[in-house]
């Protein structure tokens, strides 16, 4: 049971006790900050190298990924929807390899970025296609439905949140119980499943519903 | 009073039937899909994942409302 909760690492005088998630944020963004200072040095047009070919191929998947969602807002919205899926493949894939708990099980770090979301959400739909019409858009087809509607707005944030940190959570309490019986050699292809492959898959999972609503908020 | 939340956690945890009743009906609906259109299998299976994602909330709400009985009560 003491696995499940976060512990505070360290308190500072001013802002109080800092998590373990808030930590392994920190060294993600360095490493991620770093990475991303490393592999941008000479680039060029003429002749790229290997390291440049692959991040374009990489880049390119994203930019055209995104694209295929929201369609041409992609160029505006693209940096920030590719930089939380980066951030939440390294969290949810990267940390558990190295022994670091994911971030992403501690629910006030789903929550912050479901809030990020909602913001991002709504604020689309109100740049495209303005405030009255953002307004407007809760009534319809028929302004009964209004209630529904406008409850929408926390709904679905909330659930992005849960999924995210339930799914993470989940795999992590069962990787903690298989390790608590077996020891030995099982647990390699069932963190294989949960890290890598249920990390991956909830990082896209995450970033494609926030496109997908994006683009409903935008129609 | 532990009986009682152990069988409430467990009665939480049922939400998995649905989940897994939900994907195994999508997974075999796209497995026909994809056969009788093996060239549309890259939006078929985008689409699955997505469903996959949305039918298996229900699944974790039940585990995280599991959990919250467990922890809190």
């Amino acid at each position: 049971m003491e696995e499940l909760s976060c512990e505070t690492v360290f308190s500072l005088p001013v802002v109080g006790g800092i998590s373990e998630s808030v930590v392994v944020t920190w060294i993600i963004m360095a490493v991620l900050v770093v990475a991303s200072l490393l592999l941008t040095r000479n680039l060029s047009v003429e002749n790229p190298g290997k390291v440049q070919l692959m991040l374009e191929a990489g880049i390119g998947w994203a930019q055209d990924f995104f694209e295929g969602i929201i369609g041409k807002e992609a160029k505006r919205y693209g940096p920030y929807l590719i930089t939380v899926l980066i951030y939440l493949a390294a969290a949810n894939t990267l940390a558990p390899l190295f022994g670091f708990k994911p971030p992403t099980k501690d629910l006030n770090v789903t929550a912050a970025l479901a809030v990020m979301s909602m913001c991002l959400i709504e604020f689309s739909g109100i740049r495209k296609n303005g405030v009255k019409h953002w307004v407007k858009h809760f009534a319809e087809p028929v302004p009964v439905v209004a209630p529904i509607t406008v409850l929408e707005i926390v709904i679905r944030p909330l659930s992005l949140c849960m999924r995210l940190f339930g799914n993470m959570l989940a795999g992590f309490v069962v990787l903690e119980l298989l390790k608590f019986f077996v020891p030995l050699i099982v647990p390699i292809p069932v963190s294989f499943y949960f890290d890598i492959f249920d990390g991956l898959l909830q990082a896209y999972v995450f970033v494609f519903l926030t496109a997908l609503f994006m683009t409903e908020e935008m129609e | 009073m532990e009986t009682i939340i152990a069988i409430g956690a467990a009665i939480a945890v049922l939400t998995g039937i649905g989940a897994g009743v939900g994907i195994g009906i999508a997974t075999g609906k796209a497995a026909e899909a994809i056969a009788r259109q093996p060239e549309a299998e890259s939006k078929i299976s985008k689409n699955l994942i997505l469903g996959c994602a949305l039918a298996e909330a229900t699944a974790i709400y039940g585990f995280i409302i599991g959990l919250l009985i467990i922890i809190l009560l």
